[in-house]
């Protein structure tokens, strides 16, 4: 059987939608992480700095 | 390379398993994070912070590079392949992203887990229970695009087809 056809699919629907849902979460966390100072132990041993604290 | 079908099933039964049990560890490690950020008691709080840094090491990672080791093996040992159909290929982004926010993230829990154990005052922290709902929302949409196997075909996986059929 001979394929000749160099047609291509249509991306789906929800591949869009989920690429599209990806590409904001990306740019919300990139924003998140330069307004904020970026990420990891040291940022999270700041904020503990500042939350509740509570007497052995 | 195709699996066997003995073998195959054993690794998609592993896949399942580690997948599906990194999930509910993560359940379990959420009720941990919001006991650390909910109760009055300070021997509670500070033993949720231990407790979650020994549930990162000795069960998070271990389950997670096991569902991508056998997820891995699994798509490249059977015809759905790794890069062919958007749903396997987004189950990958979605496992190698998460497996790396968390082995980045032990370093935040050791830091926890040392203030918990050596600082006479227990510090809260929300950052635990935000990464852990983010990592649920994550595995629930791996789950579910397992489960579904919604079509389409990548650009890859048209051309391989074609190429299968002429």
């Amino acid at each position: 059987v001979s394929y000749k056809s160099e047609e291509r699919e249509k991306t789906p629907r929800w591949v869009k939608v989920f690429g599209v849902i990806a590409a904001v979460v990306i740019v919300l966390l990139a924003v998140l992480l330069i307004v904020g100072g970026g990420h990891g132990p040291s940022r999270h041993g700041s904020s503990l700095a500042a939350g509740v604290t509570m007497p052995r | 390379v195709t699996l066997a079908p003995g073998l195959r099933k054993l690794v998609f039964t592993a896949h399942v398993v580690s997948s599906v049990g990194w999930l509910g560890a993560i359940a379990a490690f959420l009720a941990l994070a919001v006991a650390s950020l909910t109760s009055d008691r300070a021997e509670t709080v500070r033993a949720a912070y231990l407790a979650m840094e020994l549930m990162g090491w000795s069960v998070l990672v271990p389950l997670a590079v096991a569902s991508l080791l056998t997820g891995l093996v699994q798509s490249l040992g059977t015809h759905w392949g790794l890069f062919r159909h958007y749903w396997v290929l987004f189950k990958l982004l979605i496992n190698v992203v998460a497996t790396i926010l968390l082995l980045i993230y032990t370093q935040t829990l050791e830091t926890l887990s040392d203030t918990a154990r050596e600082s006479d005052h227990v510090l809260r922290s929300a950052s635990p229970a935000l990464h852990a709902v983010a990592a649920l929302l994550l595995l629930l949409v791996a789950t579910t695009l397992a489960v579904y196997k919604p079509r389409g075909l990548t650009p890859y996986g048209q051309r391989k087809q074609r190429e299968g059929i002429s």
